[in-house]
């Protein structure tokens, strides 16, 4: 099995965001940035398929500031190889994410086939339509199942049986053999914790690869017009006082409005 | 008339006494011997500690703890009757190892000890003592046993082995005045009453009585001397080690001076503790005060410092000493020791109150030996989510909450001053504010009144802003060793380019682990925000315009107290503030743990306890006549008791203040 971990950092929302000059990007002054959740489950359930079937992990990421601890994190939980993609990728799109991803297979000649796995985070805060695991199954012409919950292979390894969750509390199971692209909504379990120590001292024993991408080669089909902040559209008014007083208050309003007559 | 005194000329069965004694002797201290070997080979086995420095202090404790029981006497019934058999032990094994060297080397121009006449109106005076103690002991246990005494064979074999080795004595000097005749006995008040109650016994009989009471004595003293090392008694060799390797002047420290070792890991085996942590095990009488006065067992959480101690006890015993263990781990993926005697639930319900280590009479140490295997279960990743959560926090953030570290300071907004940033300029008093007094909306009103008061009182401090991390103490505690050290690095890094000569912190927790944990101490004095609030006000920099009619109750939060002894200046505060102090009747050392310690505060409750430690507390004040207020000075009990007030239903009988908060109001 060799199981493939596409991760992506996206902005910290616990910092305050703001819109930089340009008006169509965010303040890289006051960015700081984290692995998207759903690609930290990407990467719990590849390191718990793993563990189950046996195989590598190899964690491949775009540059961007603070990925080198989340590479050396993602060896600490279990991945066998960790990958960096350098350049500037700020404010690349999905499709372009997808093949700059894919260029990854074609530069290192990873051949893809019937042992082939790749998870992606099903979503991400700055992707919400979860487009790049679709998009990256496309290019590299693989079987692709979305907001997955759960992963389990078939006896002989060969077909990936799948559920996904869909609303009302429905439940799907899908069987799709691989190579496939996963995208994960939750691994099994929460991502595990793994203790400072341990990151340190991988950090120290282990080298991060890299894979240089020709950035001539992605373009983006997309380009940001203008990135603002929702203006507020107005604030509720709380009545308060006696129901006779209110009502009164209320009619008023209502016939202010235009809605009823008096 | 001569009468042949010495028990060991005569013939036993043909045999000679001397042969004899030296058999029984030698097989006695033979298996006494082979045992204690085996003990201090698994002892050198183990992580190194140095705890051979301040030698003078040790002796000292030795003489306050062991030959003064201080600690026995906090349950001072059956801590007197602990000092009668414990005095009269001595007596006893001191006369013994001297009769027996006579014996043993008859040449020796010494008497026996029952020979000399002081010595015979000792053995007289402390048998009956000792009987009357062990009596008492006896229907202790069987009639009234505390709660969480350990109620075993070995306790009444003991029993019956002292009762036996004393009896012996005193009928052995009972028969030796009836042999020797008035004359001698005349002398002497002890002979002089024995002689009296033995005299109808023939003088020939007695003589045999008397042989025989020596034989019977030293046959049960050497048994006892075999029997002890595999026994729970091995804590009367043990003990007097233990209290003198204790941690002297560290209390609050979880560091191990004299360790190589990397000590992140953690400990899921007998030989990955350090000696002293091993040593507890020998030590331990399993008495059950630590179990008396823990806060986790009381409100019915799965932990019991004293099983803790015995568990570790059991897998030494059966790992190290007969080596049934194989080194892999097995099925559940944790260690023989973890997971399987010690549960992993127990490990984390501890508090890490201290209420323990503080009641141990033999200073055992449970806190380090649960750290060190909470260690263990952090480096395999089993931790529970919502702890989990915290320390990915943490780690990122570098505070619980969770929030940016750059609105650190953000509660600094609402104040009609600037507070001094301490990187940038010269201080008096660098205030390490900490995570809750910053971040917890439900604190930062009483950080700031702090802050005014300080202001008021023309205290020369500042802060670090956002170069101020989390200190590390709970974190240490959870087990984070390697988090701890970077949180750590990061602080002293932010400290030494501030300059202060103080630094005043809001939080116990912060407060003993930059004390205790930073080596900062040789430097800079480390205060407590009451220390120095105490001081303002003995200086006269703080005026009281408005004493305060109100009668209030104060908790001791175990990092100040327990672990740092600070009881007195929080007091002194309430009592200048002009407020009615009345104690709970759990105060000062016996204080009682709020829950939050050693990370709880962000652990989940498990399920079926019994009721929350602060919500114990809670209704301990609200039982008060007249307490209004439960006065504190952590924030992590503002945070507690707040809760615990609402759900045990008292918000509208007590209120729950901070001690600046009062000293404020008192000053305006």
């Amino acid at each position: 099995m060799d199981i493939f971990v596409f991760l992506k950092m996206v902005p910290d929302v616990v910092e305050e965001l703001l819109i930089g000059e340009d008006g169509k990007s965010l303040d890289t002054q006051w960015l700081r940035m984290k692995l998207s959740d759903p690609d930290e489950h990407a990467l719990e359930e590849a390191v718990i398929l793993k563990e189950k079937y046996g195989g590598t992990v190899t964690v491949v990421a775009m540059e961007a500031p603070e990925v080198e601890e989340v590479l050396f994190t993602a060896i600490a939980k279990g991945a066998d190889c960790a990958v960096k993609l350098p350049g500037d990728w700020a404010g690349i799109q999905a499709p372009a994410i997808a093949k700059l991803f894919a260029s990854y297979f074609s530069l290192t000649q990873h051949q893809i086939g019937s042992e082939t796995l790749i998870l992606i985070g099903s979503q991400a805060i700055d992707d919400l339509e979860g487009e790049v695991a679709p998009y990256l199954a496309e290019i590299l012409g693989a079987h692709y199942v979305g907001v997955v919950t759960g992963i389990r292979l078939d006896e002989e390894k060969k077909k990936a049986i799948v559920m996904k969750e869909f609303a009302g509390g429905l439940r799907g199971e899908f069987e799709l053999p691989l190579p496939a692209v996963l995208g994960v909504q939750a691994a099994e379990k929460p991502p595990r914790y793994v203790p400072v120590a341990k990151v340190r001292s991988i950090m120290k024993s282990t080298r991060i690869e890299t894979v240089d991408v020709s950035p001539s080669e992605i373009i983006s089909g997309l380009s940001v017009e203008r990135l603002f902040i929702p203006e507020v559209a107005g604030k509720a008014k709380m009545i308060e006082g006696p129901p006779e007083k209110v009502s009164t208050q209320i009619i008023e309003i209502l016939v202010e409005c235009g809605i009823i007559r008096r | 008339m001569i009468i042949e005194m010495d028990p060991v000329t005569i013939n036993i069965f043909g045999v000679s006494g001397y042969i004899l004694l030296w058999i029984i002797t030698l097989i006695a201290f033979g298996l006494f011997g082979k045992r204690i070997i085996a003990f201090i080979k698994l002892l050198l086995r183990a992580h190194p500690e140095n705890r051979f420095d301040q030698l003078g202090k040790r002796i000292r404790y030795l003489i306050t703890f062991v030959l003064g029981q201080k600690r026995l006497l906090h349950e001072y019934v059956i801590g007197i009757a602990h000092f009668i058999i414990f005095w009269g032990f001595i007596l006893f094994a001191g006369t013994f190892g001297w009769n027996l060297l006579k014996g043993l080397f008859p040449f020796l121009p010494i008497p026996y000890a029952d020979e000399i006449g002081i010595i015979r109106i000792f053995f007289l005076v402390f048998s009956l003592l000792v009987l009357v103690s062990l009596v008492f002991a006896v229907i202790r246990r069987a009639f009234f046993p505390p709660p969480h005494l350990q109620q075993s064979l070995d306790a009444f074999i003991i029993i019956t082995l002292i009762s036996l080795v004393v009896l012996s004595t005193l009928f052995g000097i009972g028969f030796r005045a009836v042999t020797v005749g008035q004359m001698e006995a005349s002398l002497n008040p002890a002979d002089n009453l024995l002689y009296k109650i033995f005299l109808g016994i023939p003088i020939d009989s007695a003589q045999g009585w008397h042989h025989m009471m020596f034989w019977m004595h030293l046959l049960v003293v050497l048994g006892f001397l075999a029997y002890l090392p595999y026994s729970k008694h091995l804590h009367l060799l043990a003990s007097p080690f233990s209290v003198f390797f204790a941690n002297i002047d560290r209390a609050g420290s979880l560091d191990v001076p004299g360790s190589k070792n990397e000590t992140s890991a953690g400990a899921s085996r007998w030989d990955e503790f350090t000696w002293r942590q091993l040593f507890n095990t020998f030590a331990c009488a399993e008495c059950g005060r630590c179990d008396r006065v823990c806060p986790a067992l009381t409100s019915g959480y799965e932990l019991s410092p004293r099983m803790i101690v015995h568990h570790l006890k059991e897998h030494l015993m059966e790992a190290g000493l007969r080596s049934k263990d194989d080194k892999t781990s097995e099925g559940d993926g944790l260690s023989p020791l973890i997971g399987k005697t010690v549960s992993v639930a127990e490990l984390w319900a501890c508090t890490t109150c201290y209420a323990c280590m503080e009641r141990c009479p033999v200073f055992n140490e449970h806190i380090p030996l649960i750290v060190n295997m909470r260690r263990y279960l952090v480096a395999q990743g089993s931790v529970d989510t919502t702890l989990q959560d915290v320390l990915t926090k943490m780690s990122r953030y570098w505070n619980s909450l969770g929030q940016s570290d750059r609105v650190r300071a953000k509660w600094t907004q609402g104040l009609d001053f600037k507070i001094k940033d301490a990187r940038k300029e010269q201080v008096e008093y660098l205030w390490f504010v900490g995570d809750y007094a910053s971040y917890d909306p439900r604190i930062q009103n009483i950080t700031r009144t702090t802050a005014k008061v300080f202001q008021k009182a023309g205290l020369d401090f500042g802060i670090l802003f956002e170069g101020e991390r989390n200190s590390g103490n709970d974190v240490r505690r959870i087990g984070e060793e390697g988090l701890f050290e970077i949180l750590k690095e990061k602080n002293m890094q932010a400290l030494e380019k501030a300059q202060f000569k103080m630094i005043v912190t809001t939080d116990p927790h912060t407060y003993n682990t930059l004390k205790n944990e930073y080596g900062l101490n040789g430097t800079y004095q480390i205060k407590h925000y009451t220390e120095v609030l105490d001081k303002l006000i003995q200086q006269g920099k703080l005026r009281i315009s408005k004493r305060l009619n109100q009668t209030v109750t104060y908790h001791d939060s175990c990092y100040l107290g327990r672990y740092n002894g600070i009881y007195d200046a929080p007091r002194r505060v309430l009592k200048t503030v002009g407020t009615k102090l009345v104690e709970m009747p759990r105060n000062r050392s016996k204080s009682y743990c709020c829950g939050a310690g050693g990370g709880r505060i962000w652990m989940s409750d498990q399920p079926g306890i019994k009721e929350r430690p602060s919500e114990s507390r809670i209704r301990e004040a609200v039982s008060l006549r007249g307490v209004q207020a439960l006065v504190v000075s952590c924030p992590k009990d503002i945070v507690m008791f707040q809760d615990a007030l609402k759900t045990t239903g008292n918000e509208e009988k007590l209120s729950v203040k901070d001690i600046s908060d009062l000293l404020c109001e008192a000053i305006e």
